[in-house]
């Protein structure tokens, strides 16, 4: 059976990893993850919840030497973990932090500082093993699970090699923003480095000053994977970056006046990746160079009943696209929104339907609509809720809502309203919700939503 | 005294409006927690408030502060690390 090695290009001395300005050689990260593999309890799956990059790094790579599937949650929400992990009833989870999942055993990872004077050999695994699990939310309130083999992933990596590293001049450093449990990030952050060569910084900072530090500790060539909200922080504060050869961003669409200000004052390129949970990474562009998306070498789109799949070597079946594209051909396209019921704000995406659904298992609630407002370029859109719920208070109906989905999708406002303008057959049209939203705004009565 | 509420005045109409809440600035509890419950804020909102307070008082948030946590705990703790740090008289 064909094997394929965790890493690619690094001799024993090569630097995998920074750890802030400390530099972690092959031969030490080998030793860490021979150390954790052998701590790790016999189970088949591992919910891998380190926040520092380094040690998700070493986790991920021990889980699939002891055989193990990461799961990869797209937050620590409790309630999300233990509805994930009813269904993995073995499943503990891998922590550096102070999170304590309720219900479920915990490995800490332990720090290593004696590094050991010999390595193991660069592990191997099979392609068809399943590495990792990635989590969407689906229509019908259950997290809809995405297996990705190691195959799979690998092969994402060396398209995406292929995109963005022929032609760097030496060796990068990457550091990364989003988190490595985010598609994105693990493909960007994880697989990539390992399977091209590179060294990833173990932190994620998250504020412009943090982004500058980080980018500080690693030397020059430097790669940043990051995200509209943060390249748009660092544009506003005119963060003193240190040279960058360029930048990616993904998770919500770049603005062309954004890409240009960031390129002119950081001296840089700016790429954006467009992917989505189920496929990864699927096409790149130089945002300032205009709306034409290229597939990653391999992969192509279709168009069938009016939907959007993708098709790739890494993936089994197609997969369906949540957004409104036009091809130019198989390869080129551009993007115009989303279909209507998946929601993406600021990177954190959810079904309109699975949230609709949650708000109106509320006990109380009579009636009630998520709606998202129209966007406003450069602003994070947030979603409003309009409820019937005569008994409940607002406080009430979000303290309830907010056990059950991500904050990032808790309605601002939410308004407590007499009835909804449903129409004869019981649907509410999205021009209806807009009316009534506008009509809200204006009445400013701020004591019905607050 | 006065003028340290002056202060949590100021910034409480600061993060009223960077985050386009809907309530009136008085209505922030001066120790109730802003992220998750209380005001229900999260990391999208820190960021947008990072930047504002930045513009505001010229000092720059980072994430890697023991303090943290501390510092978005409340109005009231807020208020004073701005104090602490701030460079500008808005």
């Amino acid at each position: 059976m064909d094997t394929l090695p965790f890493l690619k290009g690094f001799e024993l001395t090569d630097i995998v990893a920074w750890r802030g300005k400390q530099s972690v050689d092959c031969r030490r990260f080998l030793g860490d993850v021979a150390r954790l593999a052998e701590r790790m309890p016999d189970r088949a799956h591992v919910f891998n919840l380190c926040d520092n990059r380094y040690r998700f790094l070493v986790g991920f790579a021990a889980a699939l030497v002891r055989g193990q599937v990461n799961l990869l949650p797209p937050s620590q929400a409790p309630q999300l973990l233990q509805n994930i992990a009813r269904r993995y009833s073995d499943v503990y989870a891998l922590v550096d932090n102070d999170n304590r999942p309720a219900d479920i055993d915990v490995l800490r990872y332990p720090e290593n500082s004696k590094p050991e004077l010999t390595s193991p050999p660069v592990p191997c695994f099979s392609s068809a093993q399943v590495a990792a699990v990635t989590f969407t939310s689906g229509s019908t309130g259950e997290p809809k699970a995405n297996v990705k083999t190691w195959v799979s992933l690998v092969t994402g990596a060396d398209m995406a090699r292929t995109r963005f590293l022929s032609a760097l001049p030496s060796r990068a450093a990457i550091v990364g923003t989003v988190p490595p449990q985010h598609m994105y990030g693990l493909e960007t952050t994880i697989l990539l480095p390992m399977q091209a060569g590179l060294a990833v910084h173990d932190g994620r900072p998250f504020y412009p000053e943090d982004v500058r530090i980080a980018l500080e500790q690693v030397p020059a060539p430097r790669i940043l994977i990051t995200t509209p909200l943060h390249i748009r922080a660092c544009v506003t504060e005119r963060t003193a970056l240190p040279e960058v050869e360029f930048m990616v961003s993904a998770t919500a669409p770049l603005s062309h006046d954004l890409a240009q200000q960031a390129e002119d004052m950081f001296s840089t390129r700016v790429l954006e990746i467009y992917g989505c949970t189920e496929a990864g990474s699927i096409a790149s562009r130089r945002t300032i160079e205009g709306e034409w998306w290229r597939t990653y070498d391999g992969m192509s789109l279709y168009h069938q009943n009016n939907r959007c799949f993708v098709q790739g070597p890494q993936l089994s079946e197609a997969v369906e696209l949540g957004d409104l594209i036009q091809l130019r051909n198989a390869c080129e396209f551009s993007l115009h929104g989303r279909t209507t019921d998946l929601i993406n704000i600021a990177g954190k995406r959810a079904s309109l339907n699975d949230l609709n659904h949650k708000l109106n298992e509320i006990e109380g609630v009579r009636d009630g609509v998520f709606f998202m407002p129209d966007e406003i370029p450069g602003k994070v859109t947030r979603l409003m809720a309009f409820v019937v719920a005569p008994t409940l208070t607002v406080q009430e109906i979000l303290g309830e809502l907010r056990q059950y989905i991500d904050s990032a999708f808790l309605p601002r406002p939410l308004y407590r309203v007499d009835s909804l303008p449903r129409t004869e057959t019981g649907k509410l049209p999205r021009a209806q919700l807009r009316h009534l939203a506008a009509r809200l705004e204006t009445s400013g009565d701020k004591a019905e939503s607050a | 005294m006065s003028k340290v509420s002056t202060l949590e005045d100021e910034v409480a109409q600061l993060i009223v409006e960077t985050l386009n809440l809907e309530i009136d600035p008085s209505e922030i509890e001066p120790e109730a927690p802003l992220f998750r419950e209380g005001l229900g804020l999260d990391s999208i909102d820190a960021l947008e408030l990072a930047l504002a307070l930045s513009k505001r008082y010229g000092f720059q948030l980072r994430s890697d502060d023991k303090n943290n946590r501390q510092i978005f705990s409340s109005l009231r703790a807020l208020s004073n690390h701005v104090e602490a740090n701030r460079v500008k008289n808005s």
